[in-house]
């Protein structure tokens, strides 16, 4: 091994220090993994195909719509959005392998809105992005534990914890249904033990809690759920899980002609996937629906007026429901944070503007984001409604009024958050 | 750990445990060193003798012999014969083996590529089989002084090894750089305590749910104690053979403790039992024939690889490593005078990983039931004894040498992702004990430039390639049921292709000429050649659950 002496160190220096310069002042020239001077590649691991896809398999044609959308005006600095779209199948080792290739085949600059607790945990341990330094932005679960910055430092939530919606669904029992037997409907896992200890702060108590393992919804599974509700008597069932689990319980309960409060949780309840997947409407009417973004058929709404003239015109025939406003909501907060990180973004970049400028990001929803160098938590709250005679979750009483709180101790307090205009074309400025 | 001479001794077993016993009485410990003797042969002669401790061994040095030598380093051997015809999975019985072998599986190929390059080759079947660590490094430092003695031409000596031979490499360099100028390290064992921890919990929360009759340790003395291991085995095997069957129905086996049949009552799939077992083990629920991502076409396409290819992958995983594994409490048992795993003090609970209580929490029926298995697991539980170790056979495990993971000579590690024995997690800690390793030596190097005036930048001496498998590789017949196709790379115990051996060998064989080991393009370049291998410095495998991640 040849010694280097301190000359030589000295004029190495001299010239990366002139490099580095040169790159700044250079935007055609970017060094960033997924980074070139026409693109920006993005990578999504979600269910596409299988009983786990119903609804969240628009997700990626809503990101992409509006990518598209924002290409044909621009795109970020001159390059465009390229967006690659894996189908994991909701199974934990199937996204572990799908994010290995994203990142290592595909070379993504970072990771948008994969979807489901276990796969993204299972990614988190197994694939390690934080070890990486690839960000994961806006990750499709409402578990709180992926806004811990020293565990998950590259996570960014998007969704209300469980254990917010939980809280705020305790807070609207309390208020409304106080002389009611309420039953729950909850997945055995994080997901469900978040909603357990919202439930717990909130103090609310329970007639029976039925669990049921991820995977095991089925209508048989279904039958023996509502056997033991119908045993403890209770007057409100509340379904705090996956879409599968709410499709299965709504559709075996019309079957059995049972008929309680439903309260539904908001991951489970886009009404226009339940419909499709053969939910009626009547089932649905009256049932208590929650969401941190304006209702879908709402076209009084900048947002959702914008959002699904883009997504019409992008996937003709497609419904606009909940899981398309979150995509594309994704997607435009991933094209403002990704021009505001520079000329030349790069995945530190990236997550600084972030961590520093995150919460102030626009987007649809109708409470604040959480975001700041020492907390990734995303959307802090939703608003109550009731599901029309059609099956649209509208707010009660017509107005949005919208609780916020936080995952842990705090109390759930009426927001008074008032959403800024979006920018002009809904574009990044 | 490789028993080699089941998987790579073609000559049958001629004797029996008379024969056997005769062998160990007549190779005493310290006998004199005998040979070597060589037949003089070209292109390559042969040498044999035996070093002091009786280990028979074997050199192979070419006419063209350049002054560098390899010295291998053998898998898991047994102390305990069992004779042919027992057991299913042994037709052919196992025999102890003292032969010397000079390459993975004494292959004659891997021996030739290696004299072609002017390279001789030795190696011996070491004085006692199964856990030899301490022994099987004096023999070969012993070995190394003979062969240079016998040929005083001899520059650089390489040691390579896999399996028990893999840890006892590397042992080798730690204790005796001074003798080697490079190493390769291929799917290692860790210390003695890591590998007792996983080979006890696995025994222990197996007979405890499945089989409480499974003695596990505490064998009689002699023939009749070889016996009753044998006897364990075939227990093992039709537990598992039980619970493959009731896979679907989550049915238990009728040999199952009251603590089994309580959980089946409860509704407890045995299935789930099975793959919390591996998951408090650290063994990979991704095995030969099931990769968690296929499923059957039809109704099952989704739920077979969420909620039965993971258990299905620590059966297939769990039947090898226990198969291995009781040869080697035997041979504990003799060895240290009694049970030496002691897991009176062990919190199971704490063993599952939180993010294996979500990934796998569908395989394991949601977190009422692992709550319920747990609970079963606790010392508080009288249909679930803890077993207490012999404090005399303790103490003397406990002066065994310990893998210290320190790198003193260039090396190159290999091993597979989902080997059942030795877990990826053992390579893992090495490498990342290096980087620390490594900051340290440059931290020390700039502290030296300073009064120098000349920094020298600090060698790498570890490389590490993964044996990494395709994103799928489980296929179904027409009927639905799985089978595997071929040897899946990163599957399996010590499961390398010729390709990935000739890395080793090459790279190892570099080092020592050089004092460096290959990086950048050429390294990527040549490791993508030997195929189903991957340098990753990025992904953390788990460690094994001794290191408590």
């Amino acid at each position: 091994m040849k010694a280097m002496n301190r000359r030589k160190l000295i004029s190495v220096s001299a010239v990366l220090a002139v490099a580095s310069l040169a790159a700044t002042a250079v935007p055609a020239h970017a060094a960033e993994v997924g980074v070139r001077s026409s693109e920006i590649k993005l990578g999504m691991t979600l269910p596409m195909t299988g009983s786990a896809s119903l609804g969240y398999n628009k997700i990626p044609g809503a990101a992409k719509a509006y990518f598209d959308y924002l290409n044909a005006n621009g795109g970020v600095n001159g390059r465009k959005i390229t967006l690659i779209v894996k189908d994991d199948r909701y199974v934990p080792t199937e996204a572990v392998a799908k994010t290995n290739e994203l990142i290592l085949k595909d070379k993504v600059m970072a990771l948008l809105a994969p979807l489901g607790t276990a796969n993204v945990k299972a990614v988190a341990s197994s694939v390690n992005p934080a070890k990486r330094g690839v960000p994961v932005l806006f990750v499709n679960t409402g578990f709180s534990g992926f806004a811990d910055t020293k565990k998950y430092p590259t996570h960014y939530s998007i969704l209300p914890s469980y254990q917010m919606e939980a809280k705020i669904m305790g807070k609207y029992i309390a208020e409304n249904l106080a002389d009611k037997k309420i039953g729950l409907l909850y997945q055995d896992d994080d997901f469900g033990s978040d909603a357990l200890a919202g439930f717990k702060t909130a103090g609310t108590t329970f007639a029976v809690k039925v669990p049921y393992a991820s995977g095991s919804q089925s209508s048989a599974t279904a039958a023996g759920w509502i056997t033991k509700f119908k045993a403890a008597e209770v007057d409100v069932v509340i379904l705090f899980g996956v879409t599968s689990a709410s499709l299965y319980m709504l559709a075996t309960a019309a079957a059995l002609k049972y008929a309680p409060q439903w309260m539904i949780d908001s991951v489970g309840g886009d009404s226009t996937t339940l419909k499709l997947a053969g939910v009626p409407a009547g089932v649905l009417y009256n049932a208590i629906g929650f969401s941190p973004v304006p209702a879908t058929t709402d076209l009084t709404d900048e947002y959702i007026k914008l959002f699904s003239e883009i997504y019409a015109k992008a996937v003709p025939g497609s419904a606009f429901d909940l899981n398309v406003l979150l995509g594309m909501n994704s997607a435009f907060m991933t094209a403002q944070a990704l021009k505001a990180a520079g000329l030349n973004p790069t995945r530190k970049s990236l997550m600084a503007v972030l961590n520093t400028n995150g919460a102030s990001l626009f987007n649809s929803a109708l409470s604040p984001v959480g975001y700041s160098g020492t907390s990734h938590v995303g959307l802090t709250g939703e608003w109550v409604g009731k599901y029309s005679p059609t099956g649209d979750l509208l707010p009660i009483g017509g107005t949005y009024t919208t609780y916020i709180t936080d995952s842990g101790a705090g109390a759930v307090v009426k927001s008074t958050y008032k959403r800024p205009a979006m920018p002009a074309k809904g574009l990044p400025n | 750990m490789k028993i080699t001479s089941v998987k790579s001794r073609a000559i049958a077993l001629l004797s029996t445990t008379a024969l056997l016993a005769t062998i160990v009485v007549a190779a005493p410990a310290h006998a004199a060193a005998t040979g070597p003797t060589c037949d003089g042969k070209a292109p390559v002669q042969t040498c044999t003798g035996t070093t002091s401790d009786g280990a028979l061994y074997e050199m192979r040095v070419p006419a063209t012999y350049s002054g560098t030598a390899m010295i291998w380093s053998h898998g898991l051997g047994t102390n305990a014969a069992v004779p042919a015809g027992l057991l299913p999975i042994f037709p052919s019985g196992v025999p102890i083996d003292p032969r010397a072998n000079v390459a993975p599986g004494n292959s004659a190929d891997l021996a030739n590529y290696i004299l072609a390059k002017g390279v001789a080759v030795m190696g011996s079947g070491f004085s006692v089989q199964a856990w030899n660590l301490d022994e099987a490094v004096k023999t070969n430092a012993e070995l190394v002084g003979i062969f240079k003695s016998k040929f005083p031409t001899t520059k650089k000596i390489v040691a390579w090894g896999y399996s028990m031979g893999g840890g006892i490499t590397q042992a080798f360099a730690e204790q005796h750089p001074e003798l080697i100028s490079a190493a390769a390290v291929i799917n290692p064992v860790d210390g003695p305590n890591a590998m007792l921890k996983l080979l006890g919990d696995t025994l222990w929360l197996f007979k405890t749910f499945f089989d409480p009759t499974i003695k596990a340790g505490n064998y009689t003395a002699g023939k009749a104690g070889d016996m009753e291991m044998v006897a364990d085995i075939g227990k093992v095997l039709t537990v598992l053979a039980s619970l493959q069957a009731s896979m679907s129905t989550g049915a238990w086996p009728a040999t199952s403790s009251a603590t089994g049949k309580a959980l089946e009552t409860a509704g407890v799939p045995s299935r789930s039992a099975l793959l919390l077992i591996g998951l408090l083990t650290g063994q990979s629920t991704q095995s030969k024939t099931f990769d968690n991502i296929s499923g059957p076409e039809g109704a099952l396409k989704l739920s077979f690889p969420l909620a039965v290819s993971p258990a299905l992958g620590v059966l297939e995983n769990t039947a090898t490593a226990l198969s291995y594994g009781l040869f080697l409490a035997r041979d504990i048992d003799q060895k240290f005078g009694g049970l030496v795993f002691d897991n009176t003090k062990t919190d199971y609970s704490a063993m599952l990983s939180e993010s294996d209580r979500v990934v796998y929490n569908a395989a394991l029926s949601g977190n009422t039931v692992i709550n319920a298995l747990l609970g079963a697991l606790n010392p508080a539980n009288p249909g679930a004894p803890r077993q207490v170790g012999n404090p005399a056979a303790m103490a003397k495990y406990a002066a065994l040498y310990n893998i210290t993971g320190k790198i003193k000579v260039p090396t190159v590690m290999m091993i597979g992702l989902h080997d059942p024995v030795e877990p990826a997690g053992i390579v893992q800690r090495i490498q990342d004990l290096y980087v620390d390793q490594y900051a340290a030596e440059k931290a020390a190097a700039l502290n030296a430039a300073k009064k120098s005036r000349a920094y020298v930048k600090p060698t790498n001496k570890l490389n590490v390639v993964w044996s990494v498998s395709p994103a799928s590789w489980t296929k179904f017949t027409a009927a639905g049921l799985p089978y595997a196709v071929g040897n899946t790379p990163g599957t399996g115990h010590t499961n390398f292709t010729p390709a990935n051996y000739l890395l080793m060998i090459d790279t190892a064989l570099k080092a020592a000429e050089t004092g460096k080991l290959p990086s950048g393009g050429a390294w990527a370049t040549s490791v993508r050649k030997a195929g189903g291998l991957k340098i990753d410095a990025l992904t953390s495998y788990p460690y094994m659950k001794y290191y408590n991640q």
